[in-house]
């Protein structure tokens, strides 16, 4: 709602996966990779780590060539259909819209500790 | 202005393999709100009195709400019809993510008419649409279908309906099978579109709902999301869907036990939470955006017929393919529910038939099938009926797979009298002898034998509505009870909302979200007068295709046979108790002594049923 101004979970910046006639579903969100195939394969630099570890893409630097999205193992970049610019979990300045209207609590915000 | 509604219905004719899209005129919205509301009045538009269910001239009507899609919790879509089970109306709900994505792609609705020449399958993606050629899955079961289609347009996320077998059959009980476990289950629905030649119907959609005041909305959904948390009866369908009442209509007399003759199973508890907990369950899932998650996903593990996934068997099914045929072996019902979900036809029209043929053979006024034991208790038996039925095998599958109310008509001798049906549609699994408001609801309901047209049951076994005094064994005062919740249930139809989702969200908290969400004035009345305004109108049509006051009836066996069993032992609804309450009923709703709507009551709703235009 906040990112594209209406609801479609197609355009969620996670994804829950089903297999076998929905018995398993799992939350896949961006790892916000140590080593982020996304971040090296932009080949304008348009991707970086910021002060808090989550990889942000510049909107201004991309030239929507998709190869970010392509080279993600997760699937967690993707081309906005209305900007065609790369976007991602960048997990809502601090405060993920995705763990808040969750009602189970399967989802949360954890920081991990700089020795991990 | 941004709305929740698309304003766009696809219409999509089969013979000329053409579509067109149809604006939605602010008077549809203003009158009918959406879901049951625009499918009623399309239909009403649409069929001429006389019109074959399976004919070219049916349309199948998929709706959402204008809810659905965003973030509202708990909302659907429908499927509506004319019934080719019963010959009247049909509006028949599934949860899961089909509907959703109907809106995704920009459409309210989607309006399915004429007939392909030899099998398709409709593919919309977005505003591009395809009709595409579906011979190769012809044959194939719902879900082996769903499968063959992701695979062939080569994307895992699209969301499909599809039919089974049953539907290409044109079994008249056939249903409309969504993803995963969801469907349109009753009255028929599947055999339309295997009319059709139209085996599913395939969407992606990538476009966002937008909602007209989003701040005042996400209020909205907060107040609902809490008062769902709040609700104890939510917080039953959170821990066991529908399974938990199992053992509560045993206790209060309500479970069908062999063809409904007893109102009570000795095993009950095998059928209910505890026996599915044990066999079958893994974890909950939920429809999308849901916060209920009363379905309960699992497998059957162990025994006998291990390796299916199944999930909750809910109750209705469980206890009309199981109670209702003496079986209480949780894992066998799974496997024969799931049988009849493959195959893409409704478990409990199925499990009612069974009842009745078992009851028909015990009686002897049927043969069994060579080499099986037709009996009550026997799974083998009740799993070659399912079979003989879905592929019309043998002279039993072929007299069976009409439904319930021709089969007994051509079965020579009394088995009429065993047939358990309002409408000719085969009754839900809540027997109403102890319950006669509940029976009322059966004789009145707009699609025939249905519980989900208002349920009575809950305020009758407390003994209280709306703060009066309420006898459940008395046809006294029931019909303004029953009035009023029909009349709010087609309201929230309108809005496609799941009905669990009511029983933690009240009427001012719906009308809420469809302002916030629409811009449109709304209130707990204008759903109410909605859904008078729909029943009316439905009426008006039911009566048009041939409906008389003398099919507001409930079977022989509630009015003729006193309950052997549990709390109402020795109760039955008599005729009188049945006139009593029908006259009452008719005068509260402004219609006539033979249920035809005074022309004043119709003034007042402002319908003016004119039939299809020319």
């Amino acid at each position: 709602m906040d990112l594209i101004g209406g609801y479609n979970p197609r355009r969620a910046r996670l994804l829950i996966q089903n297999k076998n006639e929905n018995l398993y579903h799992m939350p896949v969100v961006c790892s916000q990779c140590g080593n982020a195939y996304c971040m090296t394969a932009c080949p304008v630099k348009a991707i970086h780590r910021n002060d808090d570890g989550i990889v942000c893409i510049d909107p201004d630097k991309c030239i929507n060539c998709g190869l970010c999205a392509q080279y993600c193992p997760m699937g967690m970049v993707s081309l906005d259909p209305d900007t065609k610019k790369a976007v991602k979990c960048e997990l809502c300045q601090g405060k993920p819209l995705c763990v808040e209207a969750c009602p189970t609590g399967a989802l949360e915000l954890v920081q991990l500790r700089k020795d991990q | 202005m941004s709305s929740a509604y698309t304003n766009k219905l696809m219409m999509i004719d089969l013979s000329h393999a053409s579509f067109e899209i149809l604006p939605v005129p602010d008077a549809l919205k203003t009158n009918f709100i959406g879901g049951k509301g625009f499918g009623a009045k399309l239909l009403c538009d649409m069929v001429s009195p006389g019109t074959d269910p399976l004919s070219k001239d049916n349309p199948l009507i998929f709706m959402t709400g204008p809810l659905t899609g965003t973030m509202a919790p708990a909302m659907r879509g429908c499927v509506v019809t004319k019934s080719p089970l019963t010959g009247i109306f049909l509006d028949s709900y599934f949860g899961g993510s089909f509907s959703p994505e109907i809106k995704y792609a920009g459409y309210d609705g989607i309006i399915i008419k004429g007939q392909a020449k030899k099998p398709v399958f409709i593919w919309i993606n977005d505003d591009h649409v395809e009709i595409r050629d579906a011979r190769h899955l012809w044959g194939t079961n719902t879900l082996e279908a769903n499968r063959l289609i992701k695979t062939e347009l080569k994307d895992k996320t699209i969301k499909i309906a599809t039919i089974g077998q049953a539907g290409e059959a044109r079994i008249p009980f056939a249903l409309i099978c969504g993803e995963y476990n969801r469907q349109a289950g009753r009255g028929g629905a599947g055999a339309v579109m295997g009319s059709k030649n139209l085996k599913a119907i395939a969407i992606k959609g990538t476009k966002p709902v937008l909602v007209h005041d989003p701040q005042r909305f996400i209020t909205a959904c907060a107040r609902a999301f809490k008062e769902l948390e709040e609700s104890p009866d939510v917080e039953s369908f959170r821990q066991a869907g529908t399974a938990a009442s199992v053992e509560f209509a045993n206790e209060t007399g309500l479970l069908p036990h062999k063809n409904y003759q007893n109102g009570t199973f000795s095993k009950a508890s095998d059928l209910g939470d505890k026996g599915q907990s044990k066999h079958l369950w893994l974890g909950s899932s939920a429809c999308m955006g849901c916060p209920i998650r009363c379905s309960k996903i699992g497998a059957v593990r162990t025994g006998k017929y291990k390796g299916i996934i199944t999930d909750i068997i809910e109750y209705e099914s469980v206890a009309l393919m199981g109670a209702n045929l003496d079986i209480s072996d949780i894992r066998a019902v799974a496997h024969l529910v799931k049988l009849c979900d493959l195959y893409g036809m409704d478990s409990m029209s199925t499990g009612n038939i069974i009842g009745f043929a078992m009851e028909a053979c015990e009686k002897g006024l049927i043969p069994s099938p060579k080499g099986i034991d037709l009996k009550f208790g026997n799974v083998a038996a009740a799993e070659h009926l399912i079979h003989a039925i879905a592929n019309k095998k043998g002279e039993l599958g072929k007299l069976l797979s009409q439904g319930v109310q021709k089969a007994a008509q051509k079965i020579a001798g009394t088995a009429e009298e065993l047939a358990v049906h309002t409408k000719g549609l085969e009754a839900p699994a809540w027997g109403p002898r102890g319950v006669s408001g509940m029976g009322l609801a059966y004789m009145t309901t707009d699609r025939g034998g249905c519980h989900q047209r208002g349920f009575p049951v809950s305020y009758e076994l407390s003994g209280e509505w709306e703060g009066h005094p309420l006898d459940p064994l008395s046809p006294e005062d029931k019909a303004q009870m029953v009035v009023a919740l029909q009349n709010y249930s087609a309201g929230r139809d309108t809005l496609v909302n799941c009905d669990f989702g009511s029983y933690g969200i009240p009427a001012d908290t719906y009308a809420e979200l469809l302002s916030a969400a629409t811009g449109q004035k709304a209130d707990t009345n204008t759903l109410m007068e909605t859904g008078e305004r729909i029943w009316n109108l439905v009426r008006y049509f039911n009566l048009a295709q041939g409906l008389t006051a003398q099919k507001d009836i409930l079977p022989r066996r509630f009015v003729e046979e006193p309950l052997p069993d549990g709390p109402s032992k020795g109760h039955r609804i008599s005729r009188d108790d049945m006139d009593y309450m029908r006259q009452e009923y008719y005068q509260l709703r402004g219609w006539n002594k033979k249920g035809v709507p005074l022309d004043k009551t119709l003034n007042r709703l402002g319908i003016k049923y004119v039939g299809p235009h020319q």
